[in-house]
């Protein structure tokens, strides 16, 4: 079978290769970051609520956390777009024609999400009226949720895979194929799963020092649980993370091994900021938070080469035609900074009046 | 072309889109009027000191989250996941020519979602003025969204004189951009006050009830005077050929446009004569049944807006089966399978004209027509005979159907009629297995 890869758009880029990568990769992260509070939390919420009966903790754990996860949703759906975006525009040949072949797949993420996020606010609004259901509806809604990071993994994969795409799509148009036979699938799916358990972990540690002055108890041991997940995450991380290593095609492992200094800094740099979190942990969660953004910086960096390497001239975004539109892309980035400053703003109100008001009506 | 087909049996992918757009529509347009309604009832409650109704509105926010935020944000990528799967070349199209459009659109979007959630658990938390200005910021986000997605959709439709400047400009302020967002700022009034309805007619305080009831009406009834004057508008500035397909060049368009004209009507009629005149005696039935109007009104009145559009998705630049205006020549020497590289053509098909036609079908034809469920070609072939499937397939521009001019070369017309010809008349062999 031949390799196909359907031609660049002739509408050429609409700034450098360069400016769109960086956007990408920039708001990639944002939406990881928000990911990981969605995924490891909704798996937390559905065992915290599902033991909500024999443990106070596990009670209240329960109900502060559903507050948090609707909101963790959305963020994590608004903060896709934007990726979603650069990556149709840079990585359009790739990403539709693997979405074709697992079309239908595809598509259920959207019914995935949605029943997940009801499910989430099932949760938080009516935990009375499910009574004992209530730890059955955040497991489903949990395992939805992994089961759209799992359809992600073989859209993301089968991106970067062209030689097996003509065979496929010769197999049936029908749009149900999937990525199985892809030897990096499983350890790269664990990769991301296990990271969120370890950023929930510091979530929680976050959410606990909320509750330092109203809830002292809750909070010290809300803090201990966090600490837990955290370093058992991180810990098994390294396995996960090797396997991942060594399942990568023998050419693009290697960069990572010496071949290519820049690749191996940044992938290494990454490892020992997390080995550094670990160390950090424990005196103070937001220290490791802000080593842990930085590892998943680099590591976000780390997939986008892997993405490079796999996809070489196959699709070289380098060499795509470029007709930027810089009027145009002035202007978004004015809103973006107003914009950001308006959400700044909004957010410090709410903060700022953390006191709940009797209900002003005059 | 350039990307390969999801062939979706019997419903075809142009009823799998319209089916996540029309109630994407019909959530979308009432997030942003129920932020104008949220807002402006707050002041005039918290201007009469009316504490029922406040009440009142902390409860319909509860709705609004629920139906805005979940269903309305997940619909919206859920119609970008549709086309990109059903329409791959065109979507790219659009983002290629559109990115920083996108890229405003999704700040206000930011914005939107973010204001919603703190206005929502602002109600007790903020004092009075915040809370309102946040409500307005919630509006102006939302509304600036619709005016960013607005530009784009149109464009669809009405190019203007991009196919020549191919200036973003140009695109963006294209004919029927202004007059589609007065159209689509009245549907979002008038759904505000639809949904509203519903939560109204469901409150227990008869006299609140009564109120809001009868206030919500006046936002319905004066959304849908202006549609129609927009309406008149748009249809002005969209192109002939559209209009024409819309009055009487396609027998079903034109009823599915009179439909829109007289469901809207009815809608009117019923807020009018329902909740206006009578609030006192409003019931959430009733409320329904003119929800579900207006549900049928926006079906198919984006059924009519995609239906004119053909023979292109993208207006004077772009076939519905993704081949580029521009490129007709080129196609028309490569023919079909030559251009579409997803065909995957084999020696093996080119000594099988049946292999070879179902081809040639997927790639040009597909994208309109199913095989045998929706507008399936099966039946629109039904009795003809080769040399009259031969001829009408080479003008095919000119049949009824707003149809792109046939590309293939004459070895791919005979297998393009080869296999329509044997999906009424299956060949010896196989009609003689059970
Ligand atoms: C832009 C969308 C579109 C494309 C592409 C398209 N068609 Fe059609 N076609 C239609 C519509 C709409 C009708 C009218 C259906 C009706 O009136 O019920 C139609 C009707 C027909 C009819 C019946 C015409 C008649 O006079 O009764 C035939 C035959 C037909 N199409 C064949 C084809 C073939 C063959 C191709 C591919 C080479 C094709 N169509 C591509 C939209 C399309």
């Amino acid at each position: 079978m031949p390799v196909v890869v359907p031609p660049p758009d002739p509408a050429g880029l609409p700034a450098p290769a360069w400016l769109l990568q960086i956007l990408l990769v920039f708001t990639f992260i944002l939406h990881v970051l928000a990911m990981n509070l969605l995924l490891g939390g909704s798996v937390v919420l559905a065992l915290s609520t599902w033991r909500a009966k024999h443990s106070e903790f596990c009670a209240k754990l329960s109900q502060r956390l559903s507050r948090a996860l609707p909101v963790a949703m959305s963020l994590t759906i608004t903060l896709g777009i934007a990726p979603l975006l650069f990556v149709q525009v840079l990585y359009g040949q790739a990403f539709y024609t693997a979405s074709v072949l697992m079309a239908w797949f595809w598509l259920s993420v959207i019914l995935l999400v949605l029943l997940a996020y009801y499910g989430l606010y099932l949760v938080q609004f009516r935990p009375e009226w499910l009574g004992a259901k209530a730890g059955v509806v955040a497991w489903i809604s949990a395992l939805f949720i992994l089961a759209v990071g799992l359809l992600f993994t073989h859209n993301a994969t089968l991106s970067i895979s062209p030689a097996k795409w003509a065979e496929m799509y010769a197999a049936s148009a029908s749009g149900l194929h999937l990525n199985w036979s892809e030897p990096t699938l499983i350890p790269r799916y664990l990769h991301f799963v296990v990271a969120a358990f370890a950023v929930t972990g510091l979530g929680l540690m976050l959410l606990a020092t909320g509750y330092r002055k109203t809830d002292a108890e809750w909070s010290a041991e809300a803090t201990r649980y966090g600490l837990r997940w955290f370093v058992g995450a991180t810990v098994l991380q390294f396995a996960v993370g090797l396997w991942f290593l060594v399942k990568l095609p023998q050419g693009v492992m290697m960069n990572f091994l010496g071949m290519n200094m820049v690749d191996t800094v940044v992938l290494w740099a990454g490892v020992v900021l997390a080995v550094l979190a670990l160390l950090v942990a424990q005196r103070s969660a937001i220290g490791a938070t802000v080593l842990v953004a930085l590892t998943i910086t680099l590591m976000a960096v780390t997939r986008h080469r892997v993405r490079q390497m796999f996809l070489g001239e196959h699709l070289n975004v380098n060499t795509l035609p470029v007709n930027p539109q810089w009027a145009m892309f002035v202007i978004f980035a004015v809103l973006l900074v107003i914009g950001l400053a308006v959400v700044g703003w909004m957010v410090w109100q709410f903060f700022k009046a953390s006191q709940p008001q009797q209900s002003t009506t005059a | 072309m350039e990307y390969p087909f999801w062939d979706i049996p019997l419903v075809g992918g142009g009823m799998l889109i319209g089916i996540i757009a029309i109630l994407h529509v019909f959530v979308s347009h009432f997030a942003i009027g129920a932020g104008l309604f949220l807002v402006l009832t707050e002041r005039k409650a918290r201007r009469e000191g009316d504490t029922a109704l406040l009440d009142y509105l902390k409860r319909h926010s509860t709705f609004f989250i629920l139906v805005v935020l979940v269903f309305g944000a997940v619909s919206g990528v859920g119609i970008w996941w549709a086309i990109g799967l059903v329409h791959p070349t065109a979507t790219s199209a659009l983002i290629h020519i559109f990115v920083w459009a996108w890229a405003i659109e999704w700040v206000f979007f930011v914005i939107e979602l973010l204001a919603a959630f703190i206005y929502y658990y602002g109600w007790n938390r903020l004092d009075a003025r915040t809370h309102e200005t946040i409500g307005w910021i919630y509006f102006a986000g939302a509304w600036l969204s619709l005016f960013m997605i607005n530009g784009i959709l149109t464009f669809m439709l009405s190019t203007g004189k991009w196919p020549e400047t191919r200036s973003i400009v140009d695109a963006f302020f294209n004919p029927t951009m202004l007059p589609s967002l007065v159209v689509r700022t009245a549907v979002t009034i008038a759904l505000a006050g639809l949904y509203a309805l519903i939560t109204a007619s469901a409150e227990a305080d008869e006299s609140l009830r009564e109120k809001v009831v009868k206030y919500a009406s006046k936002w319905v009834l004066v959304g849908m005077t202006i549609i129609p004057i927009g309406g008149i508008w748009y249809i002005s500035r969209i192109p002939d050929q559209a209009r024409e397909i819309s009055m009487g060049g396609a027998p079903v368009v034109t009823l599915f446009a009179a439909a829109s004209i007289i469901f809207s009507a009815f809608v009117f009629l019923a807020t009018l004569l329902g909740p206006f005149l009578f609030p006192r005696r409003f019931h959430v039935t009733f409320a329904f049944v003119i929800v579900a109007l207006g549900l049928i009104t926006t079906g198919v009145t984006e059924w009519v807006r995609e239906a004119v559009r053909k023979p292109y998705i993208i207006y004077n630049y772009m076939y519905s089966n993704a081949i580029r205006a521009e490129d007709t020549q080129k196609v028309w020497e490569q023919g079909v399978l030559g251009s579409a590289k997803w065909a995957l053509l084999t020696e093996e098909d080119k000594r099988n004209p049946l292999a070879m036609g179902e081809k040639v079908f997927r790639f040009s034809c597909q994208s309109c027509h199913t095989v045998n469920g929706f507008n399936g070609i099966k039946f629109a072939v039904k009795g003809w005979e080769k040399d009259f499937l031969d001829m009408q397939i080479q003008k095919l521009d000119q049949l009824k159907g707003y149809m792109p001019p046939f590309l293939g070369n004459e070895e791919e017309r005979k297998a393009l009629v080869e296999w329509l010809y044997s999906l009424n008349n299956p060949p010896q062999q196989t009609a003689a297995r059970p």
